[in-house]
């Protein structure tokens, strides 16, 4: 493999253990098991020996779980600076660097850690993850500390939402909203890794967030479940996950790709659904959906050329997003097209590429947001929401 | 739901561990256990075969790390074969490679543990365990 292989290789090995993790969070599987997993997960991604998870009570770091350890587990007494000291600091660091343990370092020994994450939730001090060396021996990389640093998060957001849980006099409210920002985390880790496979490709920057809120807006007109909504919303994230694995040169091609690119293009759609078949979702239309988004009802489309009655409602709405942003951004041998075009485009392929249900949506929305009939637009975003074109921009210019 | 499912077998001086199923969860860990058995056994020549793995992920890949380390630390010998490239390319990329050889078929990485002088890898020499 070369470099551009082991980096992309190494991109879609931390989206999976992100993802597990995410996942592993939110389950209602016994505490102890969760954090035991997150800390193999942690320990895996990063080819750590040695590892610990500690949570801070009455004055001391107890152990919650641990791995290769030298020696037994016994809690960690702390002194009060070194509390300060930790409570100070939201992002992981190297203990070595760290002054602080200079003195009584004899109690860190079991651990001998080589990274520190303290987890912070609330300005609360949660505890601490401790990181041993590679089992290469190899230092670790800032994109270490940063897959390091969004773990910490989830994990201490974990536990602090179990103890919260534990105590009963805690109101439900409380509870409610710590799962839904649990939600958050897990999404913006989706989302840094969404813009992680777009950096990938000059052309489409965005492309892939912009697709899942269009998604999320044409399963929201067609009232769907909000199950379904936030299947599609991960599902649009992660759709061209698969272009990971084509040539660079291919996909940023100034002109229109030759033939045998453009089979080695349309792999993407299985490729992905390889990689996230693979990925332990909580919600299990994800693969399939992302397979099938360039089918077409006619018949016509790829990898398996599906008809309409065979196509997954969420696949043909991930069609419709994609064909969409497509038309509304500019590619490198073609200009976008006027919205006059991309009503046209849409009326003529209803019943061929797309769906007529769900293009008719995309219409009838698209009206709305012009004639300014909606709270919130969608379609056409507002400007300084996201990278990219600002549609808003663009297009309502021409209506006002 | 656990779907990790370890099977041993032991040829000569040699401890065969199979690591059938998916990799992805703390199931995972009898992997290191059994090996762990084997070298209290006093058997420290180790293959692990991949033929009926069907998936690994990070937990599994602290397990394998976990027995790396183990075998290195009794001074023993571990081989890996029948990896299925996607794995494989896992392995490579994580720095497996350097540390343990890694075989097309079982009968091969027998014959290796049987015949050849001991590997010797980088880390074990680095570790000073090897003897
Ligand atoms: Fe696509």
């Amino acid at each position: 493999m070369d470099r551009d292989d082991l980096s992309k290789k190494r991109l879609l090995f931390n989206l999976a253990a992100l993802i597990d993790l995410g996942e592993e969070i939110t389950s209602d599987k016994d505490f102890k098991g969760v954090i035991k997993s997150s800390l193999y997960l942690i320990m895996g991604t990063l080819s750590a020996s040695r590892g610990a998870i500690l949570e801070y009570e009455g004055g001391r770091l107890q152990f919650l779980a641990s791995k290769g350890l030298e020696g037994e587990e016994r809690a960690i007494d702390l002194l009060p600076e070194e509390l300060t000291f930790l409570r100070s600091h939201n992002q992981p660091f190297l203990f070595e660097s760290s002054s602080l343990f200079l003195e009584g370092r004899q109690k860190w020994e079991a651990l001998l850690p080589v990274l520190v994450a303290p987890m912070i939730v609330k300005k609360e001090f949660i505890g601490l993850i401790t990181i041993g060396k590679r089992f290469t021996g190899e230092a670790y990389t800032q994109e270490d500390m940063d897959i390091l640093s969004v773990m910490a998060k989830h994990i201490g957001t974990g536990i602090y939402n179990h103890n919260l849980l534990l105590s009963l006099s805690q109101k439900v409210e409380e509870n409610r909203r710590l799962y839904t920002e649990l939600q958050l985390v897990y999404y913006d880790t989706i989302q840094a890794l969404a813009a992680a496979i777009d950096a990938k490709d000059d052309y489409t920057k965005g492309h892939s967030r912009r697709v899942a809120r269009y998604c999320v807006a044409l399963a929201e007109e067609l009232g769907l479940s909000r199950e379904e909504i936030e299947a599609i919303r991960i599902a649009g994230f992660l759709h061209d996950v698969g272009k990971i694995a084509i040539d660079r040169s291919i996909i940023n091609k100034p002109s229109k790709p030759t033939k045998e690119e453009r089979m080695e293009l349309n792999q993407h759609p299985l490729i992905s659904y390889e990689i996230l078949s693979k990925v332990r979702f909580p919600w299990k239309e994800i693969p399939l959906s992302v397979r099938y988004h360039h089918e077409r009802v006619d018949g016509k489309g790829y990898p398996d050329r599906l008809t309409g009655d065979k196509i997954p409602l969420l696949a043909k709405i991930m069609a419709v997003a994609d064909a969409f942003d497509a038309m509304t951004t500019d590619r490198p041998y073609r200009k976008r097209l006027s919205i006059d075009e991309v009503f046209r485009e849409f009326e003529r392929e209803m019943g061929k590429q797309f769906d007529p249900r769900v293009a008719e949506v995309l219409l009838r929305r698209l009206k709305k947001e012009l004639a300014g009939e909606v709270k919130e637009r969608r379609l056409l975003m507002d400007e300084g929401m996201e990278e990219g074109p600002s549609l808003r921009r663009l297009y309502l210019r021409r209506i006002n | 739901m656990d779907r990790s499912f370890v099977v041993i077998k032991e040829i000569g001086d040699c401890g065969i561990i199979y690591a059938n199923g998916y990799l992805n969860g703390l199931g995972a860990e009898r992997l290191e256990e059994e090996c762990e058995q084997l070298l209290r056994e006093g058997i420290k020549k180790i293959v692990v075969n991949f033929k009926k793995t069907e998936l690994i992920n990070s937990i599994g890949i602290s397990v394998l790390i976990g027995i790396i380390e183990k075998v290195r630390s009794a001074g023993g010998h571990l081989g890996f074969c029948n990896l299925e490239k996607v794995h494989a390319e896992t392995f490579e990329m994580l720095g497996f490679t350097k540390y343990v050889p890694i075989f097309p078929s079982e009968e091969e990485a027998l014959i290796s543990m049987e015949k050849r002088p001991p590997y010797r890898g980088r880390a074990s020499r680095k570790e000073g365990s090897d003897g």
